[in-house]
């Protein structure tokens, strides 16, 4: 593979996890425009764990996703009884919070003779875990598509099994849940924290492969784009969000036809697909009917 | 210290004034379809950039450019009415959020196609000093914002309460359904609703740029996020809320830029968001359903 | 086996003690839609940095990851650490332009410019 292929895939392994993210709270029937925060709180986590501490970087990955998860939990404990646009503006409010207090973080640390750590808008320079590991870029996109298969394969087991089904539940009908005796707060709660352990991943992930971030990267823009990807792709099932993230980055992104002019290809895009399939080109209808065909067939 | 307070205060309000009108317009659209439009400010780039062309390209006077802001934000509204709006009227508010700004990338970057430098000069609306009271200075151009958002929204509470235009409104925020059966043209009214309040916007774009005399793709944003921080803080739906609620971000902006800092002011601004939305989720000054009128 | 290989040296990695690498670059407009001609200086420890290859990409930092600029590799220039190399961008506005070092000196270093 060409760099610059392995660079175009490496970005769509690691957008998928932010898009990822969104989809699971979408599919449980809450909007949130600032799964960017969580990925931010990943990508500086990890970050601050392997260049200023010298962890690991699997070791500060799993922390990355504890973080992303801790602070999803904190937003959503006061927020996911809000209903639909009124939950949506306060995670992006979150995740604007957020991103100031990336912006005021001073933390630096001597190693190897210079300064290394989060300097508020200045960013955080040096993140090179994977440069002084000797990992290249083949290895690193490896990496990130292991990780992101991993998270695919735990989406699927859950949606087959019966936690999936309640999930899909508390998105069409939390009324319904609440009289099967189903916890909805504490279920959304839990939903809420595994969306941002997922976000945190990928930041993590992110960081590492940048080696450099700074505030404005967890900006409303990564956040909404998640979701418009979640949206395109479908919520029927996992591989909707990856559907979207690869009809954006790599069809229209890729192909460099429409260079220049992409925003307002996918923002059209985006727009009409909405009226026709508000639910995404794999939705619920057309996996149904898919999972049908097949089963017929055999 | 005392003197710093108050002309704090004056700046606050100076600001909040602009942050008033785009709330009007924002609150217009709110309280009417239940609907976040994050095109809103968007749009009104879009008119802002359309006169700035015009500026650059002819000799155009300042109403003349007033006036082709308004067309450009009415224009852009329309477009964003048509294709987020209508088609999910019975539908999804969520999808017709998403939608709004994907057609907010479309605005960002046919602005920046046509206009690629980052910073454009606006042609200043007046030129002449500040007011001046002992020490304190108040900005020409702050009055002006601050009349024009009071009559707007006395002016819309007037049409709302008295016209036959009025009572369709009323008629379809009450009940949609019910409307429709009674004869009016629901999705007509909405469109009618959509224009006004884009107007609205287009006017306090114009007032902004003139203002701050420059122009840059970041007030798609800005506009969006202001006056979506302005409604909320001023009670969703309520005009004369969307007033109050614009001054007092203004202010509370202007005191802690000054005792904390910019990036202070902003966290600030978005803490007292979340905070709203978490303790009094629909607004602070909550209007009953039969006082919000808008 | 590769991916055995992999986990082990994720857990096992030690840094390598080397002193940081310095960057610095200069872009000139070129002929062509938003192409720039840069001219790339690398120094660690306060001498030149020779006879590495340089690969150079663009990100932009409010968008991450949506923008994949072709890498381009730099060809030595006429001074001692100095490297050139033609980017061509996507949009104008600040990008950090990723220099990514491979050969003698494995590193990556971001450096933040605008391009209008």
């Amino acid at each position: 593979m060409s760099e610059y292929a392995i660079g175009v895939f490496t970005n769509i392994g690691l957008i998928s996890f932010i898009a990822l993210s969104a989809y699971l709270l979408l599919i449980a029937g809450e909007m949130s425009f600032g799964q960017q925060g969580f990925f931010g709180v990943g990508a500086y986590v990890a970050g601050v764990a392997t260049a200023m501490y010298g962890i690991p970087l699997p070791v500060a990955a799993l922390l990355a996703m504890a973080a992303g998860a801790a602070a999803a939990f904190l937003v959503g404990l006061p927020t996911l009884r809000l209903r639909g646009l009124y939950f949506a503006m306060a995670t992006l409010a979150a995740a604007e919070m957020l991103r100031i207090v990336f912006e005021l973080i001073h933390f630096q640390r001597e190693v190897e003779g210079e300064p290394v750590g989060p300097d508020g808008t200045q960013g955080f320079r040096g993140i090179r875990w994977v440069f002084e590991a000797g990992i290249e870029p083949q290895d690193f996109l490896a990496i990130v598509w292991a990780s992101l298969a991993l998270a695919l394969a735990m989406f699927v087991i859950v949606e087959r099994s019966r936690l999936g089904a309640t999930l899909r539940m508390l998105g069409e009908d939390p009324e319904l849940a609440r009289s099967l005796g189903i916890q909805v707060e504490r279920f959304k709660l839990g939903i809420a924290a595994a969306a941002g352990a997922l976000a945190g991943l990928g930041g993590a992930l992110y960081a590492h492969h940048n080696t450099y971030i700074e505030p404005r990267n967890f900006d409303i823009m990564l956040g909404v784009h998640s979701l418009a990807y979640a949206l395109i792709g479908g919520l029927g099932t996992v591989f909707g969000p990856l559907l979207g993230v690869l009809i954006d980055i790599g069809l229209l992104e890729g192909s460099r036809v429409f260079q220049g002019y992409r925003m307002i290809v996918f923002g059209g895009l985006v727009a009409v697909l909405l009226v026709f399939r508000p639910r995404g080109l794999l939705d619920e209808r057309f996996v149904h009917r898919l999972r049908h065909r097949m089963f017929r067939q055999t | 210290m005392f003197f710093d307070l108050i002309q704090n205060t004056l700046d606050g309000l100076a600001m909040g004034s602009s942050y008033a009108l785009l709330a009007v317009g924002f609150t217009l659209i709110f309280g009417v379809l239940r609907r976040v439009n994050l095109s809103y400010g968007p749009a009104i780039m879009f008119g802002g950039y359309c006169a700035t062309w015009v500026h650059l390209n002819f000799q155009a006077g300042l109403l003349a450019l007033a006036i082709i802001t308004i067309a450009g934000a009415v224009l852009a509204g329309a477009y964003v009415e048509r294709l987020c709006f209508a088609p999910h009227r019975q539908g999804s508010a969520i999808a017709a959020m998403v939608a709004s700004f994907a057609l907010w990338m479309q605005f960002e970057e046919a602005v920046t196609l046509v206009m690629p430098s980052h910073v454009y000069d606006f042609p200043a609306m007046y030129d002449g000093p500040p007011f001046e009271f002992g020490s304190l200075t108040l900005r020409m151009e702050a009055l002006v914002m601050l009349a024009c958002a009071v009559a707007i929204s006395y002016g819309l509470h007037r049409v709302l309460s008295g016209s036959r235009f009025g009572l369709a409104v009323r008629a379809v925020i009450d009940s949609p359904v019910a409307a429709q059966l009674a004869g009016i043209d629901v999705p007509r009214v909405l469109l009618q609703v959509f224009l006004l309040a884009s107007s609205i916007g287009g006017l306090a774009g114009y007032l902004i740029v003139s203002t701050h005399t420059q122009i840059t793709p970041m007030l798609g944003m800005w506009s969006t996020l202001k006056g979506l921080l302005a409604m909320m803080i001023g009670g969703l739906g309520s005009l004369p809320g969307a007033v109050a609620g614009g001054l007092v971000l203004g202010v509370l902006e202007a005191h802690s830029q000054w005792f904390l800092g910019p990036q202070s002011r902003d966290l600030l601004a978005f803490l007292l968001l979340f905070g709203l939305l978490a303790v009094r989720p629909y607004g602070l000054w909550r209007a009953s359903s039969a006082e919000a009128e808008a | 086996m590769r991916v055995i290989f992999l986990a082990f040296l994720l857990l096992a990695a030690a840094p390598a003690i080397a002193q940081r690498v310095q960057a610095d670059i200069d872009c000139k407009p070129a002929k062509g839609l938003m192409t720039y001609d840069c001219v790339i200086r690398l120094s660690r420890g306060g001498k030149p940095l020779e006879g590495v290859e340089v690969s150079v990409g663009a990100d932009m930092p409010s968008m991450p990851m949506a923008h994949n600029v072709k890498p381009v590799k730099a060809a030595p220039g006429p001074k001692p650490g100095e490297y050139r190399a033609r980017l061509e961008l996507e949009m104008s506005g600040e990008w950090a332009v990723k220099l990514r070092l491979s050969g003698a000196v494995r590193d990556q270093i971001i450096v933040k410019r605008n391009f209008d």
